[in-house]
């Protein structure tokens, strides 16, 4: 009686005990659940959620804006500066000197840092804002404000004229910097980081120039030149959608996802001009057009004399790489002894092109593309071109990424013999190069010119390239080119044949009309 | 018969005992479902007034408190990288984790262990608030609250003796209160030495351990136990002020100070091309060490000669053998115009032997580009005498080092004397009516010591470091340290002018042995020095 009593009263008390455990066991992990909720709601508070917990005692210091403030990070940034500034420096000078070198312009021989200190005063990140635009990458947009007083001395070297010192003072740079970091499933879980400036708002990059020793009147234009390139570097290697691709990491990572692919191509037949503005004291303007996407590949319309109503009917090919937010940009320029003056600039956005349709467009030309600089309303005239949209499909592309490294190669090629000055004049000195090629071979007429035209390459190649009087030079050279080009010269001979084939990589195809 | 019948009533209590948690295990627990499922979130706004209140010990404190910064953007950082997080960091730990079992189960007669999950959840930790510290020492310190209440599930199955038994962790949640100090600060990226992370309280640790789906930490008092014993081991290995240091720097490397001399002589050189259309060319050299600011050195310009000697010696100071490198280029000196390039060569400094003179003959180049079709053409050859000699380790210089510790005094010191040492680190918003160059005078005893001056800065940074032996304590003495700031033009008006001074108490200094801080200048508007003072003594 007594043990199956005792077996019994066990068993219950047994299950009982399992029972309470499990009990214990739904509860603590409850308990658990509902904290690890707790902490992630509270982890991400919004202003609705504040205000409903603190309800009538929010506290007045809280606010929640777009741009998250970073305090913190500001304080320890401008402790942290003076050591930053020294480190970055070796690392500044080691990447940036070769951009100056590929975006150098004509005019200048060479351009270098010779001092280079961050000064004193810290970067501030005034807000920092973090969204996931795409699976698998994180963009974080930082808004960045930086008015130090950095010492940079730029040894500029122009032909014949020994190296002057520059100094580049009161910078400011106001820009939102966008960071997309590509993640993986490696440690540390970042494959590559993607860095560039939001075009909206503008980045703004203001500083002054300073000779030291000297007066900036010594090379004329020099100023302009050092804007332009600076202007140049930030728009086409860092303004959005251009960019820089970092791989991070030792894993292998196909970045080529990441990187500014050509995406279209848009063949542009500029047609004509109407009403140019009048520069020239004798006579009417010598007008031209230059355009382009990628200040690195521009290409130009032959020289009309003599004529503010011109009509070119010259087509070209660009690339696209981003339809969303690039555009074409057309610069109708007059071409002058010293330095060509611009009657007038306009801008196409891509976005507005419809593709594989055929558009008609006139552009109403303006003094300036920045708006707010624009002082005189008058009007330029107008622009008439007729664009075609082609989107590539995969086979394209490679085939246009391929044609656009060998390019970029050809003319580093080119630099290295010293034939070109510098990768952003690969325009007119391959012109020239033609018309020397030209001009050897040439008979009658054509001779003559093209004597000359060599004759000033033959200058250039020693000198490396041209100030304002040569560069004129060239250009008539290059005009000369132009016609040999469109004009049915059958006098090519198989001298200029393989050069012919650089100024057709030297940017865009010029189709014969 | 009573005594049997109780006997047996208690040996069929305990039989019954067993059977009854047999029985209830499989009851209640065994058939538990043992995977983790995420949680439900309802959005904050709809929770009714009773959760909210079981929110309130957990509000964030940057909610509370204005010193703390919040960094949701931090926050959202993580939440979009958890899951990559996740999966990176279970499988590393795994890939870790294996070998060393493996190598541990034969000693315990294991036949194996196995993660049957391994993953960390679907919950990222979280940030409730940064807040930073400014001392003057070279240091940052941040302190982050971070707070993980995730729901990992980690189960390992052990098998032995053919049977198999599951260890489960889950519900994890860690909260802890680190202090993150970055120090010493220096001149390389990524511009710290080292990190020392220790802990300002005792962490909040919780989880469920689950041994064959039954919740150990279910067990009423063993929760607490355990929970106690990890807080007092955590609390003894990292709670403040004991720290864990995570080198990050070599800081001999990263202050970058002077490791050895390279001596090189500049023999001659041989079979120079010519460059000049009239007569041979006028080669010298220019000889510079790669990553050093410093200016090259030329040598004399040898006029109208291909096989030029010169028989010239140089020394530079090494920073870094192992990745600096001599670089020699050959130019053609011009009366007018720009100088032209004969040829170049580099010779990395890991090639040489300490100690060791290397007679070495270069062939010119053209770049240093291998690739390169020109440099197949001869441009003649260089001949250098290269000896490396690394400081031996007494000589390194050690004023680079940031110590902490006050160093000794020498040991010609007089007894009951030291070395006092004046550290001028900078000053802040200084500003003259004419000028503001600044530069700082001090005065002790009679004796004036200047710092240089640095060009038109209202903030000036000198980091000079002064030193005066003397016979006795300074108690009773002052330093009189004045910022002045000298006309940048010479003579004429305002030659110099006081942006203000301070006079500071020695005696402090010396019952301290360092002072390091900021001090308001009188005379000024805003303006402040720091300065920093060391007294050394023999003992």
């Amino acid at each position: 009686m007594g043990l199956i009593s005792g077996i019994l009263f066990g068993t219950i008390f047994g299950i009982v005990l399992m029972a309470g455990w499990r009990h214990m066991m739904r509860y603590r992990s409850n308990k658990r659940v509902a904290k690890a909720v707790d902490i992630k709601l509270l982890g991400s508070l919004k202003r609705d959620d504040l205000k409903k917990i603190c309800g009538d005692n929010f506290p007045e210091w809280i606010s929640f804006p777009e741009y998250e403030q970073v305090k913190w990070l500001n304080k320890e940034l401008s402790k942290l500066w003076p050591y930053v500034a020294d480190a970055a420096e070796l690392v500044i000078k080691e990447s940036v000197e070769p951009l100056l070198e590929e975006y150098r312009p004509p005019g200048i021989t060479s351009l270098k840092f010779s001092k280079l200190s961050l000064g004193n005063v810290a970067p501030k990140i005034e807000g920092i804002r973090v969204q996931s635009l795409k699976e698998g990458q994180i963009t974080m947009d930082i808004d960045f404000r930086w008015g130090g007083d950095p010492s940079i001395i730029l040894g500029v070297e122009a032909a014949l004229v020994a190296s002057i010192p520059i100094q580049l003072k009161d910078l400011q740079v106001f820009t939102i910097i966008r960071v997309i970091f590509q993640l993986a499933e490696e440690i540390p879980c970042i494959s590559a980081i993607v860095v560039a400036l939001l075009s909206e708002p503008k980045p703004r990059i203001d500083y002054t120039l300073k000779a030291i020793g000297g007066s900036l009147t010594a090379i004329p234009g020099i100023s302009d030149m050092i804007d332009d390139t600076v202007n140049t570097i930030v728009t086409d290697m860092l303004q959005w959608p251009h960019r820089i691709v970092v791989p991070i990491g030792g894993i292998p990572v196909d970045t080529s996802e990441l990187e500014l692919k050509p995406q279209g191509k848009i063949t542009v037949t500029v047609v004509k001009a109407n009403n140019l503005k009048n520069m020239e004291m004798i006579g009417k303007s010598d007008p031209y057009v230059v355009l382009y996407i990628r200040p690195l590949f521009k290409v130009k319309t032959h020289v009309v004399d003599n004529n503010l109503n011109p009509v070119w009917n010259q087509a070209f090919e660009l690339i696209a790489e981003d339809k969303e937010t690039e555009s074409i940009v057309f610069e109708v320029l007059d071409q002058d002894i010293g330095q060509d003056k611009r009657l007038g600039i306009a801008k196409l956005p891509l976005i507005e092109i419809g593709a594989e349709t055929p558009n008609e467009v006139e552009l109403r030309l303006q003094p300036s593309l920045d708006m707010l600089k624009i002082k005189d309303k008058r009007d330029r005239g107008t622009l008439a071109v007729k664009v075609l949209y082609h989107e590539f499909n995969k086979e394209e592309q490679l085939a246009a990424l391929e044609a656009e490294k060998t390019i970029l190669e050809e003319r580093k090629k080119l630099k290295a013999e010293g034939v070109i000055g510098s990768t952003m004049d690969a325009l007119d000195e391959a012109v020239s190069l033609v018309g020397s090629g030209v001009g050897l071979v040439g008979t009658g007429i054509g001779a003559g010119a093209g004597l000359v035209g060599s004759g000033v390459g033959a200058g250039v190649g020693i000198v490396g390239s041209g100030l304002g009087a040569v560069g004129s030079g060239l250009s008539k050279a290059g005009k000369f080119m132009g016609r040999t080009l469109t004009g049915h010269s059958s006098k090519k001979s198989g001298s200029n044949t393989p050069v012919t084939s650089i100024q057709e990589n030297g940017g865009a195809k010029s189709l014969q009309r | 018969m009573g005594i049997i019948s109780t006997v047996l009533g208690f040996c069929g209590f305990g039989v019954g005992v067993s059977a009854g948690l047999v029985i209830g295990y499989f009851l209640f627990i065994y058939f538990q479902p043992t995977d983790v499922k995420n949680p439900q979130i309802r959005p904050l706004v709809e929770q009714d007034t009773e959760s909210l209140q079981r929110m309130l010990p957990e509000i964030p404190l940057w909610v509370k408190n204005p010193d703390y910064d919040r960094v949701d953007w931090l926050n959202k950082f993580l939440e979009y990288m958890w899951s990559y997080l996740d999966k990176a960091i279970c499988k590393t730990a795994k890939n870790i984790a294996m070998p060393i079992i493996a190598e541990q189960i034969p000693k315990y007669k294991i036949d194996s262990v196995e993660f049957e999950t391994l993953t960390l959840g679907s919950l990222p930790p979280t940030f409730h608030g940064m807040k930073v510290y400014l001392t003057d020492e070279k240091e940052l310190i941040m302190e982050p609250c971070i707070k993980w209440a995730g729901n990992p599930n980690v189960t390992a199955a052990v098998k032995a003796f053919g049977l198999k038994a599951t260890v489960q962790v889950v519900d994890l949640q860690v909260f802890v209160a680190p202090r993150i100090t970055l120090k010493p600060l220096v001149p390389s990226f990524p511009c710290f030495a080292k990190i020392y992370v220790s802990l300002m309280e005792k962490p909040h640790v919780d989880f469920g351990l689950k041994l064959i789906g039954a919740d150990l930490m279910a067990i009423p008092g063993l929760y607490r136990f355990i929970q106690e014993l990890i807080k007092d081991q955590v609390a003894n290995m990292y709670l403040w002020p004991k720290t864990l240091e995570v080198p990050i720097l070599d800081p001999a490397k990263a202050y970058r100070r002077p490791v050895g001399i390279l001596h090189v002589k500049l023999n001659k050189a041989m079979n120079l091309k010519k460059k000049d259309l009239l007569g041979a060319s006028d080669p010298y050299v220019k000889l510079k060490l790669t990553e050093d600011k410093l200016q090259s050195k030329k040598s004399t310009v040898k006029h109208k000669n291909l096989n030029p000697e010169w028989n010239e010696e140089y020394s530079f100071v090494v920073k870094d053998p192992e990745s600096q490198a001599l670089e020699l280029v050959v130019y053609d000196w011009e009366q007018v115009g720009k100088h032209e390039k004969m040829g170049m060569n580099i010779v990395p400094l890991k090639e040489l032997t300490p100690e060791e003179p290397k007679v070495m003959t270069l062939d010119l180049l053209k770049n240093m580009n291998l690739n390169d079709v020109q440099n197949e053409k001869s441009r003649g050859q260089l001949v250098v005498e290269l000896t490396y000699k690394p400081f031996k380790e007494e000589e390194m210089p050690t004023s680079f080092e940031e110590s902490h510790t006050v160093q000794k005094a020498p040991d010609n010191t007089p007894p009951g004397g030291g070395l006092l040492v004046v550290i001028v680190h900078e000053a802040q918003d200084v500003e003259g009516k004419y000028h503001t160059n600044p530069y700082v005078r001090l005065l002790f005893r009679g004796l004036e010591r200047k710092t240089k001056y640095v060009k038109k800065n209202r903030d000036p940074r000198w980091e000079e470091e002064f030193t005066f032996m003397l016979e006795e304590a300074p108690a009773n003495d002052r330093l009189h340290v004045e910022v002045v700031s000298i006309s940048s033009r010479i003579g004429l008006l305002h030659p110099k002018e006081t942006l203000g001074y301070v006079d500071i108490n020695l005696s402090d200094v010396v019952s301290n042995k360092r002072i390091n801080e900021k001090y308001h200048l009188i005379d000024s508007k805003n303006g402040q020095v720091q300065i920093e003072m060391q007294w050394r003594t023999a003992s």
